[in-house]
């Protein structure tokens, strides 16, 4: 079929154009018009906060789960607050002077909130100072400040932790009938989580009676030493049945000492030391589930960075984030080679 | 009737020595474990890998100038070959070949720097030690990459009573210690090390040396590594930080001068080595305050310090005179 199409004069057709391109043009603009709008008005419903986070190190994945889950539930709960989360991250490679630094650049920025795990929770508090003075609030994350007050301190009750760990350890030598002489792997010793941790688990000892420490030795968190400090001290000590240490990082390390000292067997056997620790880090977890450690607590690093958000959140509403006297404190868990396979959000065993 | 400077000049050169018997003998009656001849051996085998790394650096100290970048040499080349391995399956044997290899790469960009570039030693490896460490731990992902399970045996190794570790050292030192006083490379470096312009003046190949020197520490610092890794059964991130302080500390406190030019890397590195280790663990043993190790620790290098500094003072007035 043919259309019929009248036919038209030059001046006709060119006046017929012109209108064209006059509704074209008006269709764009409200198009565009409409666009903006709608972009004007998600702007305005999301506040900007810009976050800047000050990490010691990048030295585990521990720290990049971290990271992660403060990106994703910054996200999710800054949405459900009307806040979009803009974070900053800097990395001090586990230097103090840098950290500091570090944090004086997020001040010059000028971010909306800081937040910082401190290398060194002793000289944190010149940052919390300069941060206070700059009208920021602080947060210290993980690691609180033993040189100054910040804002809020988030992070695991390293504390509670142990003890924990130390009492369910106490626990498993009186079923076992066994009265435990251990040696104590401790952190580093400018770190406020390993001075907790090293404080409960002998806080445990004089109550419960069931275990001693024999020796403590430092690791300075290397695993080097590590390995050199228990062979070291599992010489020094022949009469040691048990091992706490302060942290299972640097678990093959560990491992490595008591195969040299021809003491690595899973629980029930005679050559079996008794083993707990703390956090249950990737290198722990297969040990945990043959059998190698008999109990251990959990660092969440989820329920640390969900609990960091939401208090980034208040403080930014200007609420009270409602924290305990020593912070905003995230429990872990207890685990052991019986209860490990059905923990549910372990990240040492499911975070990639 | 003893003769006063005698005494003091024997003191001096020697000191090191003396307060290496007093320590030990210190530990031995004070401690019941520490004299047992497994203890004696577990310290041996405990600085095997801090005693190839340092016998390295001390060529280059020997020459005049400093490596601090051994430690993240370490590191990158034995993350390198952990992840080789685990990705490809790599022959254990090829791969630690790899690993030196790499470690020789990473010196000679280090020698490069100062030889061709002509920047200060120091300037130089400080920067390559922010840089290597950054990109291991980026090559890493800042992960814990432990070693296939049929290597990690190997850490534990023994012929007879003695690990194999120390068979591993002492056949690394032996031959640097030859290479350091037997050839006219080693000659070259201690010529270097106690006057550079008058060595070029004198036509000594000095920018080869130099440039040799720090591909062989590069190279050493990464069979440190190798043995720090095979020990632990794992590449920490940890691997090496502080190597180079340390390393260098067992440098100095075994007698070989920070100018240069003066020292011998088997009578140096492995009393300086030992002490180090010896004192770790002695304090273990008498299951001292574990504030109580730093400081120790820093007092010891204090002491080496400030006696190369003294001797080095002694020598330059004998030398002016």
């Amino acid at each position: 079929l043919r259309t019929y199409r009248p036919q038209r004069s030059k001046a006709e057709t060119v006046k017929e154009e012109m209108m064209m391109k006059r509704y074209i043009t008006l269709a764009s603009l409200a198009l565009c018009l409409g666009f903006g709008g709608a972009g004007v008005s998600d702007a305005e419903a999301l506040k900007p906060l810009k976050v800047g986070f000050s990490l010691d190190t990048k030295e585990s994945n521990l720290e990049t789960a971290w990271v992660d889950y403060l990106k994703s539930e910054g996200e999710k709960q800054g949405k459900a607050a009307g806040f979009d989360i803009q974070w900053t991250i800097n990395v001090a490679n586990a230097d103090p002077t840098r950290q500091a630094a570090n944090i004086e650049d997020l001040i010059t920025r000028g971010v909306d909130v800081i937040m910082a795990r401190a290398f060194d929770s002793g000289a944190i508090g010149a940052s919390i100072k300069s941060a206070k003075n700059a009208g920021i609030p602080f947060i210290t994350f993980d690691r609180g400040s033993t040189s100054g007050k910040p804002t809020e301190h988030v992070g695991g009750d390293s504390f509670e932790q142990a003890k924990t760990a130390g009492e369910a350890f106490s626990e498993i030598l009186n079923k076992a009938g066994v009265h435990g002489k251990c040696i104590e792997l401790q952190g580093m010793l400018t770190d406020i989580n390993a001075v907790n941790r090293s404080k409960a688990w002998n806080e445990v000892a004089k109550t419960d009676g069931q275990y001693e420490t024999v020796v403590q030795v430092p690791t300075n968190w290397n695993p080097e030493l590590f390995l050199s400090g228990l062979t070291n001290a599992l010489n020094a000590k022949p009469e040691a049945n048990c091992v706490f240490a302060a942290s299972d990082f640097a678990f093959p390390s560990i491992q490595a000492a008591l195969e040299k000292a021809d003491r690595w067997a899973p629980t029930g056997q005679p050559k079996h030391m008794w083993l707990a620790t703390n956090d249950l880090l990737p290198a722990a977890v297969k040990p945990m589930e043959d059998g190698y450690i008999d109990v251990t607590t959990t660092w969440d690093a989820y329920a640390h960075a969900k609990e960091a958000v939401r208090v980034i959140l208040a403080i930014a509403k200007k609420e009270d984030p409602k924290c305990g006297p020593d912070g905003c404190l995230a429990k872990g868990r207890l685990a052991t080679p019986a209860t490990i396979k059905d923990m549910t959000n372990l990240w040492s065993r499911d975070y990639k | 009737m003893i003769d006063r400077g005698k005494l003091s000049d024997y003191l001096l050169q020697r000191g090191f020595f003396v307060v290496f018997a007093a320590v030990f003998v210190f530990f031995a009656l004070s401690t019941q474990h520490f004299l047992q001849v497994g203890n004696i051996l577990n310290i041996f085998s405990a600085m095997d890998p801090l005693a190839i790394t340092a016998s390295g650096l001390a060529l280059v100290v020997m020459s005049g100038r400093l490596d601090v970048s051994v430690g993240s040499t370490a590191f990158l080349s034995c993350a390198f070959g952990a992840l080789l391995m685990l990705w490809t399956g790599l022959n254990p044997v090829l791969d630690a070949l790899v690993v030196i290899c790499c470690g020789a790469l990473l010196g000679a960009i280090n020698g490069f720097i100062v030889v061709v570039l002509n920047v200060n030693s120091l300037i130089a490896t400080l920067s390559t030690m922010i840089a290597y460490r950054g990109l291991a731990l980026a090559l890493t992902d800042a992960l814990l990459v432990q070693l296939p399970a049929p290597i990690r045996f190997l850490g534990n190794a023994r012929i007879g009573p003695i690990p194999v570790d120390i068979f591993v050292m002492l056949a690394v030192l032996i031959p640097m210690h030859l290479l350091q006083t037997r050839t006219a490379f080693g000659r070259q470096i201690m010529a270097m090390g106690n006057d550079l312009a008058v060595s070029r003046k004198l036509g000594l190949p000095v920018d080869r040396t130099g440039f040799l020197s720090f591909v062989l520490s590069g190279a050493l610092a990464s069979m440190g590594g190798i043995l720090t890794t095979i020990q632990n059964g794992a590449v920490s991130p940890f691997l090496g930080s502080g190597l180079e302080f340390t390393a260098l500390a067992v440098v100095v406190v075994g007698g070989i001068s920070l100018l240069g030019g003066r020292g011998a890397i088997l009578f140096s590195i492995i009393p300086g080595a030992f002490i180090f280790e010896m004192i770790r663990n002695g304090l273990t043993n008498l299951g001292a305050d574990p504030y109580s190790y730093r400081l120790v620790g820093g007092v010891v290098i204090f002491a080496a310090m400030y006696a190369d500094a003294l001797k080095s003072g002694r020598y330059a007035l004998r030398r002016s005179a």
